[in-house]
């Protein structure tokens, strides 16, 4: 009963874990080396989709935290990774407040508006408060490939949950 | 209508201030906290500036810890290969060895004639004091799409400075834009917010300027001016920073300049502390 607690408890935190990982770790998910435009935001498809399904496996203070990091990781100015994170925060929990049953197309379009709010007041304060220059190119592609890619991480993230949390969800 | 208007409202206080279980802090609180913290560090208040450069020295330690594993199963696979391939290896660096032997004294010859040519010319030895170069090992290399950079364990301490130049191998890989007690932050020639004055071999001027790819862009040339493949790059020196002379790339034939040294494949690095003496920017 007890090891059971414990796996259950790692099996909980993993979608956390992994989002400390993807932050403080070299580890990207951008294959520009192979695939030169091919670049993904993966850290905001697994917030969205966690706020959205299992808010209470996803701490507001873990991301502002893990946001913090990857300013500090990246070399983007502190808090801004942060404040983008909680745009995507706000929508998950706007949508999921207003919503009863959600699918895989309501998802989808859905993080498109968190994602264009959360990038948008990214960029902006990026483009206004910081020297830092940019492609709006590889913003387009760096949008589009995690537009394209959300439906196989909500199916790989809906597994996960179904077999080892288990569905408790609204 | 009414009730349409307070179901949003509702929801949209809910999303701003619930709190509760998992949740110790309201995104509305948090959403302040950050904007607290980026606007202190973006006017670089004068505390924030030590408290971000020990932050950022603890992350890149653990940063450093944490990518171990992602490091090492590609470096595994090498390894291997290499064990297999070490008596084929043996034999060729043998064969190297005999060859370079002959070269050594060819060079020895033609660095005298060199160091002599630049006494004569009074210019400044670009080697002239080693233990002003200092070796840095690559601590982070992540690949962002916006930004190309990597932090080396050099910092401060071992008397690194804002703008001095990295090399590899004597090749220019970027300059320091951020620097800690114990770690510096280097932006790489492919960074779109990189330029550096450059002369071609013809001895034309131009500016080197990232693209965000792998190859940077020549801009500012001569009018008229046509780019023909295979041209050498060098640092000019202009800016006083860059070391005149010092090799950067080759022209192709799209006009790029592709890099002697590849950004994505660094592990160690030189700083060379002769260029700057105080971080005056």
């Amino acid at each position: 009963m007890a090891k059971n607690s414990i796996l259950n408890k790692i099996y909980n935190s993993g979608p956390l874990i992994l989002l400390y990982y993807l932050c403080i770790s070299e580890m990207d998910t951008n294959l520009e080396k192979t695939f030169e435009i091919f670049t993904l935001n993966f850290q905001i498809i697994l917030i969205y989709f966690w706020v959205l399904k299992r808010p209470d496996l996803m701490a507001n203070g873990h991301i502002f935290i893990a946001g913090l990091i990857n300013d500090v990781v990246m070399g983007f100015p502190l808090g801004i990774s942060s404040l983008s994170y909680l745009i995507i925060i706000f929508v998950g929990t706007y949508v999921r407040n207003k919503s009863v049953n959600t699918t895989i197309a309501s998802d989808w379009f859905t993080f498109l508006m968190a994602m264009i709010f959360s990038n948008l007041l990214f960029f902006s304060l990026l483009n206004n408060f910081s020297d830092i220059s940019f492609s709006y190119q590889k913003i387009g592609y760096n949008m589009f490939f995690t537009l394209f890619m959300f439906p196989i991480f909500w199916l790989l993230f809906n597994v996960y949950q179904l077999t080892f949390i288990g569905n408790r969800d609204a | 209508m009414s009730v349409s208007r307070d179901d949003f409202s509702i929801a949209f206080r809910s999303a701003l201030l619930k709190r509760g279980g998992a949740q110790k802090f309201s995104v509305l609180s948090l959403i302040f906290l950050a904007l607290i913290i980026f606007f202190l560090d973006v006017y670089g208040v004068k505390f924030t500036k030590p408290v971000r450069a020990f932050i950022n020295d603890v992350v890149y330690r653990v940063t450093f810890l944490a990518s171990t594993p992602t490091r090492f199963v590609p470096q595994l696979g090498k390894d291997f290969t290499s064990y297999i391939n070490v008596r084929k290896e043996n034999e060729n660096l043998k064969i190297e060895l005999e060859k370079y032997k002959l070269l050594e004294l060819n060079v020895e010859f033609l660095a005298d004639e060199n160091k002599n040519l630049q006494k004569i010319l009074e210019t400044e030895y670009f080697n002239k004091n080693l233990s002003n170069i200092l070796l840095a090992k690559v601590l982070v290399d992540k690949n962002s799409p916006f930004l190309k950079s990597i932090i080396i364990n050099k910092g401060t301490r071992a008397g690194v400075l804002k703008g001095m130049p990295i090399t590899k191998d004597n090749y220019l890989v970027g300059r320091v834009v951020e620097t800690n007690y114990l770690s510096s932050r280097i932006l790489l020639l492919n960074d779109l917010n990189s330029r550096i004055p450059v002369t071609l071999d013809q001895g034309a001027q131009a500016i080197l300027s990232g693209s965000g790819s792998n190859k940077p862009i020549l801009e500012y040339l001569p009018e008229d001016y046509e780019i023909l493949e295979n041209i050498n790059v060098f640092a000019s020196g202009k800016d006083g920073i860059f070391a005149s002379g010092t090799p950067v790339g080759k022209t192709n034939d799209k006009g790029e300049v592709e890099l002697f040294v590849d950004p994505n494949q660094l592990s160690f690095v030189t700083v060379n502390l002769n260029t700057i003496k105080k971080e005056d920017f």
